[in-house]
């Protein structure tokens, strides 16, 4: 086998434009399925990002939520319902809405206004770029992220804005705390979140939990809800995965990305398969002469397949080492590219499995070459 | 039990030596019938062929175009199958090989010169020789120390690394000659060995071939249309209308060079 691995890829390098040209078909599909996937990924992380970042190990909502960002009222009194479950150690409101913030300029900004508690902050604004997270219970104390400066007028720390006709002191930006919605995010305390919102100071949206040592979270959501029956409660991850599929099935984003990956899987089969094809059309004679000399089928599928996983095997490393290039230069909290290293695992076997198929249209070809044509000439 | 069974592929050289002293001649063919079906209509090629090729024999097949001496040569090689006859290439009765047994007689027992070199050429002079080796399931780094030493028997070990682009058609058919000998087969088949060559590269590559498989005792049966070489032959046939004309034998000395 050894044997044949190393008259195929002589061979195949020898071509060297055909084979550069297959490697660039590969190239294309490993890069094309990263960063399709790490584009998608890193959409669905903005997706769960409060859920999974805010500190919180359960959510307590209205029954039947489905979305972080698009919360209903509840009573804010569930909170001390909440406190009286065995297992957890804080529980603290939290509230979400929408709002208008008014600009310098004279314009005005759709934001998501989200206040956290004062006392424990659960649920506040992490990754600060300039400022102190803690300096969001000062006096009018906001907190917007720099990477939404455009939108927001530039807050500069210590600048004034306006939200819902109250004043506003950008006391800190944060770096990279984007949601899924291209509405910005605005932290701030739970009491002026009530009042940019206008809503009254007895209801929230969220009661966050953190458990005790050793509590089991499903055990405690499941005692939540016994008591308040109106309340849904679920573990962090397990919202955050609920956020990441009301998104997927909401918008079609799946079958978005899905498509095309799929299309740039596809594009990388038929460049590979075309270019191994091609490049045994050009070679019958000698695959007649191997055939003459005695190499059987499964030689020659060998041959080819040996040809086929190189061509995958270098390609998704050219790629891999692309994509890096890619995330390095391109991928930004506004637009993520999430590359995991299970990502980048199953393209390159989802690749050397395509590459593997493509092998059988030359293989198909190379089964029908008569030996004898070398003997006609 | 056929020789075959014997074979294991990484001893491809030592069963070349081991198979030598079988008393069955090389070649033994009787009364072979061959044809072709050309536009629905069935065309006779060979009809009722006999030759029989003692080992270490060289023979000679000649003949106007179309007369099947490649499709002899071809049945000979295991390639094609006899319609009627009884065939028996190094002892096995090809009527009685299924595929698979005929790819493993041809990889293992028989060697191959073509007209037209029949290189690959993505791979050098020392990767080609080494091809029917690699075939034969030898490891890749003792494969290319028997190539090399074919290529210096055949005076090539400086263009080892040459790829067959960068050789001449003199120097690609010596290469050749070393890989047809690669697996140190019992036949050789040559088909025009000397068609593509001016006349001085032709005999030398003749009396290259001749050279090194009487010094192996290897049996040769050459197909050729070029009288300058017919004096390297033990034995001359002319195949005419499908058939075998026994021609006039010639004594060649162990070099190949009497009457050239």
């Amino acid at each position: 086998m050894l044997a044949l691995w190393s008259i195929a890829l002589r061979t195949l390098v020898a071509e060297r434009g055909k084979f550069i040209t297959a490697l660039v078909g590969v190239v294309f599909s490993v890069v094309l399925v990263n960063v399709q996937g790490g584009l998608f990924l890193g959409l669905l992380r903005k997706a769960s990002l409060l859920v999974d970042c805010g500190g919180a190990d359960i959510w307590v909502g209205h029954r039947g939520m489905f979305n972080v960002d698009l919360a209903a009222d509840i009573p804010r009194r569930w909170v001390y319902r909440v406190r009286s479950v065995p297992g957890v150690a804080v529980a603290q409101p939290y509230l979400l809405g929408h709002s208008t913030m008014t600009l310098p300029d004279g314009g005005f900004e759709s934001v998501l206004v989200i206040g956290c508690e004062r006392s424990t902050l659960l649920g506040n604004a992490w990754m600060m770029r300039e400022g102190r997270a803690a300096d969001v219970v000062r006096t009018d104390g906001i907190i917007v992220d720099a990477w939404e400066a455009v939108k927001l007028g530039d807050p500069q720390v210590g600048s004034l804005r306006e939200i819902g006709r109250r004043r506003a002191r950008v006391v800190g930006t944060s770096d990279g705390i984007l949601g899924f919605l291209i509405t910005p995010y605005v932290f701030t305390t739970l009491d002026r979140a009530s009042e940019f919102l206008h809503k009254p100071s007895d209801v929230c949206s969220y009661v966050l939990v953190q458990l005790e040592p050793g509590a089991d979270a499903h055990q405690v959501c499941h005692e939540i809800r016994r008591r308040l029956p109106k309340a849904d409660a679920w573990p962090r991850e397990v919202y955050g995965r609920m956020c990441v599929e009301y998104w997927i099935r909401r918008t079609g984003l799946g079958i978005s990305f899905g498509c095309s990956t799929l299309l740039g899987l596809l594009v990388g089969m038929v460049i590979v398969a075309q270019t191994l094809y091609a490049s045994v059309l050009d070679r019958i004679q000698e695959f007649g002469t191997l055939k003459a000399m005695g190499a059987d089928h499964g030689q020659l599928y060998r041959m080819l397949l040996a040809q086929a996983v190189f061509m995958a095997a270098l390609g998704s490393a050219v790629g891999v080492i692309l994509v890096a290039l890619i995330v390095g230069a391109f991928s930004t909290p506004v637009a993520p590219i999430v590359t995991p290293a299970w990502l980048v695992g199953a393209s390159t076997v989802l690749v050397v499995v395509v590459c593997v198929l493509s092998s059988l249209l030359p293989f198909w070809r190379v089964r029908r070459v008569d030996p004898l044509l070398v003997l006609q000439s | 039990m056929s020789p075959l069974r014997h074979v294991h592929p990484r001893r491809a050289s030592e069963r070349g030596a081991e198979t030598a002293v079988s008393a069955a001649p090389p070649v033994v063919v009787e009364g072979l019938c061959k044809q072709y079906a050309r536009g629905g209509t069935a065309t006779p090629v060979l009809r009722g062929v006999d030759l029989r090729v003692e080992r270490g024999e060289c023979v000679f097949l000649t003949g106007p175009s179309g007369s099947g001496k490649s499709t002899l040569l071809a049945i000979l090689g295991c390639i094609l199958t006899p319609d009627a006859g009884v065939v028996r290439i190094l002892g096995e009765n090809l009527g009685l090989l299924d595929a698979h047994r005929r790819t493993l007689l041809r990889r293992q027992r028989i060697g191959f010169v073509f007209q037209r070199f029949q290189l690959l050429r993505g791979l050098t002079a020392l990767h080609n020789v080494a091809v029917p080796l690699q075939l034969c399931g030898v490891p890749p780094a003792t494969a290319l120390v028997r190539a090399m030493r074919l290529l210096e028997q055949v005076g090539l070990r400086e263009r080892a690394h040459a790829l067959p682009s960068q050789l001449s058609a003199g120097q690609c058919q010596r290469v050749a000659l070393a890989r047809a000998l690669a697996v140190e087969p019992e036949l050789i088949l040559a088909d025009e060995p000397t068609a593509n060559l001016d006349e001085y590269h032709g005999l030398e590559a003749m009396r290259l071939l001749r050279e090194l498989a009487a010094a192996r005792g290897r049996t040769l049966v050459v197909v050729t249309h070029d009288v300058r070489i017919l004096p390297f032959a033990d034995r001359v046939f002319r195949l005419e209308h499908g058939r075998l004309q026994p021609g006039e034998a010639r004594l060649v000395d162990a070099g190949g060079t009497r009457g050239v």
